[in-house]
């Protein structure tokens, strides 16, 4: 027996060993250096996991458009899907990515201060956002626990599932979409502007938090597997969890944050393999009512201007007090300063709940 | 193939409970169905459901796994990464294995243990480690990337990541063959006149070989199944560097439910992977035992 496999898989083996070896060649021939833009340029496209079926169809739709309008010529895309922040940690080590689809501005930042971003996306068209939606409730068919709004997340006993926002990015919606609500007064209960309160209703939510999953997509299959009263998640992934036939019952609490992902050219490697004008032309595609539509109808998104965001859509309800991160000061301040900073209310919410 | 082999092996339950004789047999048979029980629970069940959600409804869900984009490029990246795991840790674990056993030098034990070390560290970590190491705008890896060698983000660092993981697999599984093997055989075989290599060749290689089969296949079924190492080193782009385990949680994306299946889809490529690694282990039990018969 040891004699057959050595005769019949050694070759085999050491042919696949050829076979790799010239893929691994082949591969070492990314352009670098002075830049003379390639009959057949390949563009790089690092998202975060969630848009995955809404980017396949954006960019096949792109590349035919491209193609009717430049002679044939096919624009390559390499894709590449993981978290947020791990993508811009990913590209901050070299992962050569000519365009990144974040899943929240400060992670584009981190990839901004590695010097990788020159242009100024923070003021670009719709801020660089392309997708919108809102934090909402996943709860059980016929909402047994009457789950309304957030002041209903801190009656005793109730089981959360939110992810961690030490790992997650989007996780740091859900916090900021609890504390706003509290600081605009929305939340019965909890006065209007009263830091302490948002900080009182955090501690409250957080003592009733489970299970802390590593992503927004890990919290929302694990509770579709049964676990927990109601997720805190994203309105959009619900929807595409509605839609592949979960009994998910979405619950859009009266004040919630908007959901902005912005999506952004990373100029120094889109510079350094001479795709930056083509990469922007496609960055820009995003923002057109085309893309609008298949990011609306492939990943259930909201319109990217806020009075907009907050009517009902084909498959999510329209939100009352709809607010962004701007309207809180930002996200600079949210993180280092009101929410996650030192002594920002959910960082002191959580030592209290868990401590 | 994988599959049908899969399938083909139903959870056995203990038979014959009837009847018990004597205590000494309602022992044996006790011991015998925990280690049933044990098995069933946590192997065997888990299995079943995931052949039940991949295969219930045919080969449908591997099918829509496999027009994903991505799909069979990511399958057959990871059966070659993983065949070329298992060669190159066949030979460089055979050598450390032989080194370690057979000379001596000081910091000898220091170093057995240090093989070990894959096996504790939480292979994320290592990959966190290799990008530190290699990462393109590290001064080791920056070097290389000056030479035109891609390491991390590219299907180099994938096997770098595995060669790490599975290192041990075939220290461990040749090093107690060859502590067992007689030196007086190979002291014979130097004294007739044969070199250090043809003494290897001729006199201990045909009696390792079974173990290093053993460890290459185990390496080859344990890089099949890797995930946290490959996620940080790959930069998992859709066919070039994305690997079968990352394409399936990316399957798992409920934005991805809609095109394919899903979930079921994931099970199925699970499966498949499964099913590669249970016909190695099939191989490797029957290398092992005819060997040693």
């Amino acid at each position: 027996m040891p004699r057959w496999f050595l005769s019949r898989v050694g070759p085999a083996l050491a042919l696949l060993v050829a076979v790799t070896g010239t893929a691994c060649s082949s591969s070492s021939a990314a352009t670098s250096g002075p830049c003379t833009p390639s009959a057949n340029p390949v563009v790089t496209l690092a998202a975060y996991s969630n848009p995955y079926a809404a980017y396949g169809k954006l960019i096949s739709t792109w590349q035919s458009e491209w193609k009717d309008a430049h002679d044939g010529q096919l624009v390559q895309f390499l894709t590449s899907f993981g978290g947020s922040t791990t993508q811009a940690q990913s590209i901050i080590n070299g992962l050569g990515a000519d365009i990144y689809a974040s899943s929240l501005a400060p992670d584009v930042e981190m990839v901004q201060q590695a010097g990788l971003i020159t242009n100024d996306w923070q003021h670009a068209k719709d801020n660089s956002i392309v997708q919108s939606g809102s934090v909402v409730f996943d709860v059980r068919p016929g909402n047994p626990k009457h789950i309304e709004n957030w002041n209903d997340l801190t009656q005793p006993g109730l089981k959360i599932l939110t992810p961690d926002p030490a790992q997650s990015g989007g996780a740091k919606w859900n916090i900021v979409a609890a504390y706003g609500a509290a600081m605009r007064g929305e939340v019965p209960g909890y006065q209007k502007g009263n830091t302490a309160d948002a900080e009182r209703l955090l501690e409250g939510i957080f003592k009733n938090v489970t299970v802390m999953d590593k992503s927004a997509n890990d919290s929302l299959k694990n509770f579709e597997s049964g676990n927990g009263d109601v997720a805190i998640t994203y309105d959009y992934q619900l929807a595409a969890a509605k839609a592949a036939g979960g009994d998910d019952v979405l619950v859009e609490p009266p004040s919630t944050v908007q959901v902005q992902t912005p999506t952004v050219v990373v100029d120094e490697n889109a510079n350094a393999h001479c795709v930056a004008d083509i990469a922007k032309q496609f960055v820009d595609y995003l923002h057109t009512k085309e893309a609008q539509d298949i990011f609306a109808s492939t990943a259930y998104t909201r319109p990217i201007p806020t009075a907009e965001a907050a009517k009902a859509t084909d498959f999510l309800p329209a939100v009352k007090d709809l607010f962004t991160t701007d309207d809180l000061g930002g996200w600079d301040q949210l993180v280092s300063d009101t929410v996650f900073g030192p002594n920002g209310a959910f960082t002191q919410a959580f030592q209290a709940a868990k401590g | 193939m994988a599959e049908i082999v899969a399938i083909e092996h139903p959870a056995r339950r203990p038979e014959g409970r009837a009847r018990p004789p004597a205590g000494a047999a309602l022992r044996r048979w006790s011991l015998r169905g925990a280690a049933f029980v044990y098995l069933g629970l946590f192997i065997i069940l888990p299995v079943g459901v995931l052949l039940q959600h991949g295969f219930g409804a045919g080969f449908a869900n591997l099918r829509d796994a496999l027009r994903t984009p991505g799909g069979s490029a990511a399958i057959r990246l990871t059966l070659e990464m993983a065949a070329l795991t298992a060669i190159i840790n066949g030979i460089f674990g055979t050598l450390l294995a032989y080194v370690l056993v057979r000379m001596r030098f000081p910091g000898r034990d220091l170093l057995t243990t240090v093989v070990d070390l894959p096996f504790a560290v939480p292979t994320l970590v290592a990959g966190v480690m290799l990008v530190a190491l290699y990462g393109p705008n590290s001064t080791v890896g920056g070097w290389f990337e000056a030479h035109g060698i891609h390491i991390i983000f590219a299907p180099l660092g994938i096997l770098l990541a595995l060669l790490f993981v599975t290192l041990p697999l075939v220290v461990r599984s040749v090093q107690p063959v060859l502590l067992e093997l007689d030196p007086a055989e190979e002291e014979a075989a130097r004294v007739l006149g044969a070199g250090r290599w043809t003494t290897f060749r001729r006199v201990m290689f045909p009696a390792l070989r079974p173990a290093i089969a053993a460890g290459c296949l185990l390496a080859f079924a344990r890089a099949l199944g890797e995930y946290g190492a490959i996620v940080i080193v790959s930069g998992n782009i859709i066919n070039k560097t994305l690997t079968a385990p990352v394409f399936i949680t990316e399957l798992l994306q409920p934005s991805a439910y809609v095109r394919t299946g899903g979930p079921d889809a994931a099970a199925a490529v699970s499966a498949v992977l499964f099913g590669l690694a249970f016909v190695l282990v099939l191989i490797t039990e029957k290398l092992v035992h005819t060997e040693r018969s």
